[in-house]
This record gives C-alpha cells, sequence and structure tokens, in this order.
C-alpha cells in the first residue's frame, strides 16, 4: 500500500507541473487555434533562463528571497520572449491556412531548442539546489519540500488563473474571444491585446513549470522541450484543449497514470501507456474528458 | 499537366539517371538517401496533402517496413527482395486498423493520436517487443536487394533501385490523382460534408488513404534497411514525422515542392556539414519565413483547385 501513496504523491507531482504547462497549451489553442509548438521549448528555455540568472546575476546566492527573485525574473524574460514570438511567427499568419501556422510554430520549435543548444551547449546541465532538501515521512510515504512547493505553488496559480478568467473583465474578454474572435471585435474587445495577454499568462506558468522541472530533475537539456511539452500538450488535449479547467485535470490524471505505471508496470513503457490512455480517451470522447461537442459547421 | 511540366520531369528524371556516374560512392549514398526520404515524404503527402488529414506519424509506417524487412531477412532468413510485399501489406494492414477507429477525430486531435502512435511505435521497438526488434541498438547486418541478373552489390546498383521504386510510385500517384479513388480524396479534402453528401463514402476513402500512404512509406522502409542494412528506433522517431509533416506543408504539397523540400533537409547539411549543428536553427527561420512569404507553401499543388484547408480563411475565387 505505501508504494500506492508514494506513487500517489510523485503523480501529484508531475501531474501539476504537467498541468501548469498545459495551461499555456490551451489558452492559446482556445483563442487562436493553433497548436503552440514552441511552448514546450519556452519551458526549457525558462529552465536554463533560470540557472544564467542564478550563476551569473544572483551570483549563486540560495536564500528564500533570491529563489522567489529568480522565479519572477525568468517569468518576466520567458513572457517577454513569449510576446515576440506571436508578433514574429503567429501574428503575421493569422489569416493563413491553418497548416501554416503549424509549420510556423514548429518552427519556432525547431529555433528556441537549437538556440538553447548554441547559447548553453549541447550537453546535460546540472541545476542547482536552490530549496533544501527537506522531506518528511507519514505513515511510510516520503514527502519533500520540493514535492509540497510545487504541487502548493501550483495549486495557487491555477486558482488565480481561474479567477482571473471567470471574475475579471479581462478574463471575459479572454472567454469571449475564444468563443468567437470576430464577434469579440464586434463587441469592441482589442483581440490583439487579448492574445498578448495570453501569451504573457501562457509564457509565466510556462516558465513556473520549467524551473520547477529543473528543480525536481535537476539535470536539464537543451532538447527536452520536446518531451515535456508533448506531456504537457496530451494533458490540454485529454482534458479537452480551450478548456482551462480540462487542463488541470488531464495534468493530474495524466502524472497520475504515468507514475503508477512506472509504479507498478514498467517506467519503460510508461510513454506508450500515456499515449495508449490518450487514444482511448480521444476514441471515447472525442474532444476530451471536459471539452464540449463542437457542431460541424456547414 | 502542362508541357512545361513534361520537359520538366522529363529533365528531372534524366538528371537522376545520369546523376550517380558524376558521384563518388559516398554522395551516391546520400543522392540515395535523398530519394528515399522523398519516397517517404510522398507518401505523407497521399495523406496530409490530397486527402488533407493531419498526419505526423508517417515515420511509423516507414520504419514498420523498414522492420518487417530487417526482421524477415535477419531471423526468418528471407531474401531482402521476397519480403518487398510483407513491407508493404503490413504497414498498409497497420495503416487500416490504426486509422479505422480515428478517422473521425477533428484535425488537430488526429495529429495528436498519429503522434501517439508513432511514439508507442518507437518504444515497443526500444523495449524490444516479443524479441524480435532488437531494442535499442536495433538489428544488423540485414541483406542487400538481390535482383536476379543484375549486379546488386555496389552504391550505384543500390542508387538505381531506389530510382526505379520512385518512379514507380510516382506514377502511381499520378494515376491515383485521375482515378476515381484520387477524385474521391479530392473531393472530400475540399469539403467533406458535401462529399459525403453527393454519397463519397469518406471513412472508406480515408483509411485508404492511410492505408495507402502507410504501403509505400513501408516500401521506402525496405529501401531504408537495404541501404543501410541496419535499423534502429531513432531514425522513426516522431521527429523525423514532423520533418516529413514539414516537408509538405513547405513544399506546398506538389512533387516538385516535396523534392525541393526533402533536398534542403536531408541532402544540404550533408553538403554543408561545418553547418550541422546550426542547422535546425536556420531550417526554424527558413520554415517562418516560407510560410510568411508563402502561406501556401513554396511550390503549392495547382491540379484542379486548391485544397480546401490552404483556402481556408483566405482568398475566394482566387486560384
Amino acid at each position: 500500500m505505501d508504494i500506492f501513496f508514494q506513487q500517489l504523491v510523485n503523480g501529484l507531482t508531475i501531474g501539476a507541473m504537467f498541468a501548469l504547462i498545459a495551461l499555456g497549451y490551451t489558452m492559446v489553442y482556445g483563442v487562436m487555434k493553433l497548436i503552440n509548438f514552441a511552448h514546450g521549448d519556452m519551458v526549457a528555455g525558462a529552465a536554463f533562463v533560470g540557472l544564467t540568472i542564478y550563476t551569473h546575476i544572483m551570483g549563486e546566492a540560495a536564500s528564500l528571497l533570491a529563489v522567489i527573485a529568480i522565479f519572477l525574473l525568468t517569468a518576466a524574460v520567458v513572457a517577454f520572449l513569449g510576446i515576440l514570438l506571436e508578433r514574429a511567427a503567429y501574428r503575421p499568419l493569422r489569416n493563413a491556412p491553418r497548416l501554416s501556422a503549424v509549420v510556423s510554430a514548429l518552427g519556432a520549435s525547431l529555433i528556441i531548442q537549437n538556440g538553447i543548444m548554441l547559447v548553453w551547449g549541447p550537453q546535460m546541465r546540472i541545476f542547482p539546489e536552490l530549496i533544501p532538501q527537506v522531506s518528511w515521512e507519514f505513515g511510510g510515504v516520503i514527502v519533500s519540500l520540493i514535492q509540497f512547493l510545487i504541487m502548493g505553488v501550483s495549486l495557487l496559480l491555477m486558482v488565480a488563473l481561474y479567477l482571473f478568467i471567470e471574475k475579471t473583465r479581462m478574463g471575459a474578454a479572454i472567454r469571449a474571444a475564444s468563443i468567437d474572435q470576430d464577434a469579440a471585435r464586434l463587441m469592441g474587445i482589442n483581440v490583439d491585446r487579448i492574445i498578448a495577454v495570453i501569451f504573457i499568462i501562457g509564457a509565466s506558468l510556462g516558465a513556473v513549470g520549467g524551473l520547477f522541472i529543473g528543480l525536481y530533475y535537476r539535470g536539464i537539456t537543451f532538447n527536452m522541450g520536446w518531451q515535456y511539452g508533448l506531456y504537457a500538450f496530451v494533458a490540454a488535449i485529454m482534458g479537452g484543449i480551450g478548456n482551462i479547467p480540462g487542463a488541470m485535470l488531464g495534468g493530474i490524471i495524466l502524472g497520475l497514470f504515468n507514475a503508477f505505471i512506472a509504479g507498478y508496470v514498467s517506467s519503460t513503457w510508461a510513454d506508450a501507456f500515456t499515449f495508449i490512455l490518450l487514444i482511448v480517451i480521444l476514441i471515447v470522447r472525442p474532444t476530451g474528458i471536459l471539452g464540449e461537442r463542437v457542431a460541424e459547421k456547414v | 499537366m502542362k508541357h512545361s511540366d513534361y520537359y520538366g520531369y522529363a529533365l528531372f528524371f534524366l538528371a537522376l539517371v545520369i546523376l550517380p556516374s558524376f558521384l563518388d560512392s559516398r554522395w551516391q549514398a546520400v543522392a540515395t538517401t535523398f530519394i528515399i526520404f522523398t519516397i517517404v515524404a510522398l507518401s505523407q503527402d497521399v495523406v496530409l496533402g490530397k486527402s488533407g488529414m493531419f498526419n505526423m506519424g508517417q515515420a511509423l509506417f516507414f520504419g514498420l517496413g523498414a522492420y518487417t524487412s530487417a526482421i524477415c531477412n535477419t531471423k526468418l532468413g528471407m531474401p531482402l527482395l521476397a519480403s518487398v510485399p510483407l513491407a508493404i501489406i503490413i504497414p498498409a494492414f497497420f495503416g487500416i486498423i490504426l486509422a479505422g477507429p480515428i478517422i473521425h477525430l477533428r484535425g488537430d486531435y488526429l495529429l495528436v493520436v498519429t503522434i501517439g502512435f508513432n511514439i508507442v511505435f518507437v518504444q515497443a521497438l526500444q523495449n524490444n517487443l516479443l524479441g524480435l526488434t532488437g531494442g535499442p541498438n536495433g538489428i544488423f547486418g540485414i541483406d542487400t536487394l538481390q535482383i536476379p541478373g543484375v549486379d546488386s552489390g555496389s552504391q550505384a546498383a543500390v542508387y538505381y533501385i531506389c530510382l526505379a521504386a520512385l518512379v514507380m510510385v510516382l506514377m502511381m500517384l499520378k494515376n491515383l490523382e485521375t482515378s476515381k479513388a484520387g477524385r474521391a480524396l479530392h473531393y472530400f479534402r475540399e469539403d467533406p460534408l458535401a462529399a459525403e453528401s453527393i454519397g463519397i463514402n469518406t471513412r472508406a476513402y480515408k483509411i485508404f488513404a492511410f492505408a495507402l500512404g502507410a504501403g509505400i512509406a513501408g516500401l521506402a522502409g525496405t529501401l531504408y534497411a537495404n541501404q543501410y542494412s541496419a535499423v534502429s528506433p531513432e531514425a522513426f522517431d516522431f521527429v523525423q514525422s514532423v520533418l516529413f509533416f514539414s516537408i509538405v506543408i513547405v513544399g506546398g504539397s506538389s512533387v516538385p515542392g516535396i523534392v525541393l523540400g526533402v533536398f534542403v533537409m536531408f541532402v544540404l547539411p550533408e553538403i554543408f556539414r561545418d553547418f550541422a549543428t546550426w542547422r535546425y536553427f536556420i531550417f526554424g527561420f527558413a520554415m517562418i519565413f516560407t510560410m510568411i512569404l508563402r502561406p501556401c507553401g513554396i511550390w503549392p499543388a495547382t491540379y484542379g483547385k486548391v485544397p480546401a484547408y490552404i483556402l481556408k480563411g483566405k482568398q475566394h475565387g482566387k486560384k
């Protein structure tokens, strides 16, 4: 039974990270109907930016204040990159065929991924131990400080995002734009601004996710964006892409499933089982767990 | 086809036929690889370009063909030539059973599921499924294609075998375009609902397109196994699928565009060896710029009407 609860904790931790990253996919898809393939690489980039801020700007100080500063600075840098990405790669293609934008996103992904490699090198870098290695035992289940932090901060951010989307004027505008861009524009909503806001939020949440990946797994590589990005993307699809609570749910389900497969079956088959789960879910519910049925436009 | 097209193709094939006499065997090998990847990209085009289904897992069928040949040859002792029909039929069969349950999914969902299939496939290879696939190292020591009456040991011979396959595939695709099935694919890409209402069984034809694309990719897989006499999982990774996907869209879903795309993606890096570490960085920019400047691809397909997914939200009535 211990292994069950241990994997539950591990699964919730990675699930929280997947969910954070998945929000970036789902919000962009919701408004622009575009799979932002570069998002995963932005997440990877965030880990490297955080590493550099720590070693070069912070002078390797490891206080609580420094950790918070690293998170804020990294989120700011990556949010700026997110806006830049939207301006350069997606805005010129907004009226172009769907697949052109997909290829543009793939191109952006290649640029970021290989840009990271050219700046920081192809080898694995070790992320600093910013969070002290403390852990507690609850009846045989070990929970570390970093796991608490990941779950806590992710929950906090997700609740904040949910409130922002549901309760504020800007949130209402985002919801309107995701239902119908043209109608939203007619109602006086500045869709360009909405898209910029979405990229800022998505990139910042992704940046937090990237730093968590660095803190949790310690080793970071230039091409890890595809791996985590794909998982987060699967989480977003699983929950019903474009649906914010769906992305959170999808992330948690994916993390738990992944941890239990690794714990009970085999870690070398974990990816395969994850995608089989996705395929089964999509066969049963073609638009994801919380996705709405989209009527065919005639 | 216009007259200029005929001349273009004639010149192109003439160039391909005389090419090996100007190249040493290393560059002949590069040219062979170029032809193999062109066949895979053409097979991707059957599903993505001609039928408008977002398939991002074509490397799966490519790999399935390659592994079928490799296993038949090294484990069952079949000559490589005898494995060719199997290497076409097995991927085509998998194309049917994999596409069957998912074919009704909307575009982006289909794209993710095909990525998923590709990842499951590669993981199965890496985990040495049924003890047949050789795990992460793959399978080594595959024989070469022995065609009776032909000395098929040299690199030039391997090249000509691939060229013959390419010509066959192109002729088949040309026939498809004007056949009943080809027109059905064309119509449902233009407008699935209208196609359905005039009595085209879109579901059957979608699965047919998947099977055809898979079969052609499987053939390319055999050629790959023959060329390298080894197969390993990472050659059929979904990143490879992403490249084929991009080539078809950047090329504009036409034969010249696809050939150009394969050349840029797979041959240029060979020519500029030093540029290898920079290549994807630069390709990324090239992909974005191409799409911004030419949203329908470098060389858009012009047969019939422009594909519906390319027209979506854009110009009306413009060819």
